[in-house]
């Protein structure tokens, strides 16, 4: 019978490869002929018109300019900002929130819900809202800064450098926490009553139950979530760009602003491509970096 | 129950404070416009006033909008679905070192910065003569969503008793037989769940949809047409926060409903 030999374990690999065949041919034509052709682009001083014509001559042009180029690492300088102050920021609100509906309440499903509801949020409008909120004339945060005494005149902080840093840092953070809710919250769940017990049998107070018993092992969730949420502040787009589009004066314009502009906005495509490939390199190197110490725990 | 007061408390204020965005954006939707300007801000709208959707709805194309970003959803659900069930069952059932590189390969898209691939496909949706069609910001999208519905797909198949296909498979079936007939029937409340949140994923989609469409306004989607309110010199706080209600609410209530299935799904696919 034909049917039962295709169960045969001589074919099942053929299967695999058959029905993984569509998604890999997707992909190939989706990302890795797109990124092949960035890079052939990132080699050739080629503005966006010129695409499609023949072959410009190879050139290094393009990273040489980038990393001679002040206005790159000012990008470079203002992505690892992004990412340190978010990440810092998502984990001391994610870890909080999850630790805080991880105890027995009343109602405590539903807080569980509400504090993950950001993450529902688009970017797009999370972005919009938190802009609304920072407006400088008649933003409710002003308005609040102002009644607790903190300023003594409303602050315009859209058209200042470090003001609009910090409004897209807030809004960054702000949809970022609660996928580190999520997941820490799963790990404290994955935790073994017994380990407490045992830590409370040996006399350990709840601040070194929490340092020597749910810390390390949350570790390896921590990991995860932290590769996630820096790849996500690296690679945002939408947020930043709505708020700011990247001023006052670049000081919002990360790598993936930078690369926007100078390709959509400048038409330096093949400058823009070698950019793009760049921040792509750190994402990688950042990653495998992480995921290496993980595994070697 | 008295310790278990100030949890509740604290969890209540918590959530209150880490949610007043979403308050502030339903209460500016429906402020009458003196109140926008209003000193202290009106926390809770007396005269709630349904102008700013009227006129979201009607001065401006946002119909147009909503339909195109559907259009777009839809399509890149669909192919979504269709390639996640096929790529997740084959890692699931039949696990081999090439579908394993496959599947590796297929989550390291997640590294990639969007800015960077969009440059690309803008490049060469332009040479296929795609550039500011739906299908351009569809087929994007899917860069997205596919490698997320394999793993998804791929978790919830695992749970799934590897003997319901060897009944199958003496039944006499083919395993896309049944993969069809058995599996797939068992796993309604998985592929519902991947399809939502795929149709999700391409709902709030921003970066590609704005480079891909932008020259084409007929063909904006809903985050373009807020983007580009936000970017007007005067900007009518009380619209953008009626549009972005508009496209805001309907997934905040899917969340709320699918919540247990949506986080399940997703701390699966984050531990790959």
């Amino acid at each position: 019978m034909t049917a039962a030999r295709l169960w045969r374990p001589g074919a099942r690999g053929w299967l695999g490869i058959l029905l993984m065949g569509p998604s890999a041919i997707t992909v190939a034509f989706l990302i890795v002929f797109p990124l092949a052709r960035a890079l052939d682009l990132s080699f050739q001083k080629i503005r966006i018109s010129r695409v499609g014509g023949a072959r410009l001559p190879f050139t290094l042009d393009n990273y040489t300019r980038a990393l001679g180029n002040d206005e790159f690492w000012n990008a470079a300088e203002i992505s690892l900002a992004f990412v340190l102050l978010v990440t810092i920021g998502c984990f001391l609100i994610g870890i909080a929130a999850a630790l805080m509906v991880n105890q027995r309440f009343p109602g405590r499903r539903i807080a569980r819900l509400l504090v993950a509801l950001p993450w529902a949020v688009p970017e797009v409008v999370a972005a919009t809202i938190w802009a609304w909120m920072f407006d400088g004339s008649f933003g409710v945060i002003n308005w609040l800064l102002l009644k607790l005494d903190l300023i003594s005149g409303p602050i315009a902080w859209l058209s200042q450098p470090h003001e609009a840093f910090a409004v897209c840092t807030v809004a960054l953070i702000w949809s970022g926490y609660p996928f580190v809710a999520v997941m820490v919250l799963a790990g404290l769940q994955a935790i073994p009553e017994e380990l407490y017990e045992a830590a409370r049998m040996d006399g350990a107070h709840a601040w070194q139950r929490f340092r020597d018993v749910t810390l390390p092992a949350l570790r390896p969730v921590c990991a995860i979530a932290m590769v996630l949420v820096v790849l996500r502040v690296i690679r945002d787009f939408a947020t930043v760009y709505v708020i700011t589009g990247g001023g006052p004066v670049g000081a919002t314009r990360s790598l993936a602003v930078y690369t926007y502009e100078q390709a959509f906005s400048f038409y330096n495509i093949g400058y823009a491509a070698a950019v793009g490939l760049i921040t792509l390199l750190l994402c990688a190197a950042f990653s495998t970096m992480v995921v290496r110490r993980q595994v070697a725990r | 129950m008295r310790k278990q007061t100030l949890p509740a408390l604290a969890a209540f204020i918590a959530c209150a404070v880490l949610l007043f965005p979403v308050w502030w954006m339903l209460v500016t939707a429906v402020a009458p416009p003196d109140d926008i300007r209003a000193y202290p801000p009106v926390f809770f709208p007396t005269h709630p006033s349904f102008a700013a959707f009227h006129s979201i709805l009607y001065d401006r194309p946002m119909l147009r909008w909503i339909a195109n970003s559907l259009i777009v959803a839809a399509m890149s659900t669909a192919l979504t679905m269709v390639l996640g069930v096929l790529g997740g069952y084959a890692l699931s059932r039949f696990p081999s070192r090439t579908t394993r590189a496959v599947g590796m390969s297929v989550l390291l898209a997640k590294m990639i910065p969007t800015t960077l691939l969009v440059i690309p496909l803008y490049v060469l949706f332009r040479e296929a003569g795609l550039l500011s069609t739906l299908a351009s910001a569809a087929l994007a999208h899917c860069t997205v969503t596919i490698p997320f519905a394999i793993w998804m797909l791929k978790a919830y198949f695992d749970s799934i008793p590897f003997e319901l296909e060897e009944a199958a498979a003496i039944d006499g079936n083919t395993p896309l037989g049944a993969l069809w007939h058995i599996i797939l029937p068992v796993s309604l409340p998985g592929l519902g769940a991947t399809a939502l949140y795929a149709f999700i994923l391409s709902w709030n989609e921003f970066a590609f949809s704005r480079t891909l469409l932008f020259s084409a306004p007929d063909n904006w989607t809903v985050t373009i047409g807020i983007a580009s309110i936000r970017g007007e010199y005067i900007i009518s706080w009380n619209e953008i926060m009626a549009a972005s209600a508009i496209v805001a609410v309907p997934i905040i209530l899917v969340f709320v409903w699918l919540e247990r299935y949506l986080v399940v799904g997703l701390t699966a696919g984050a531990q790959k």
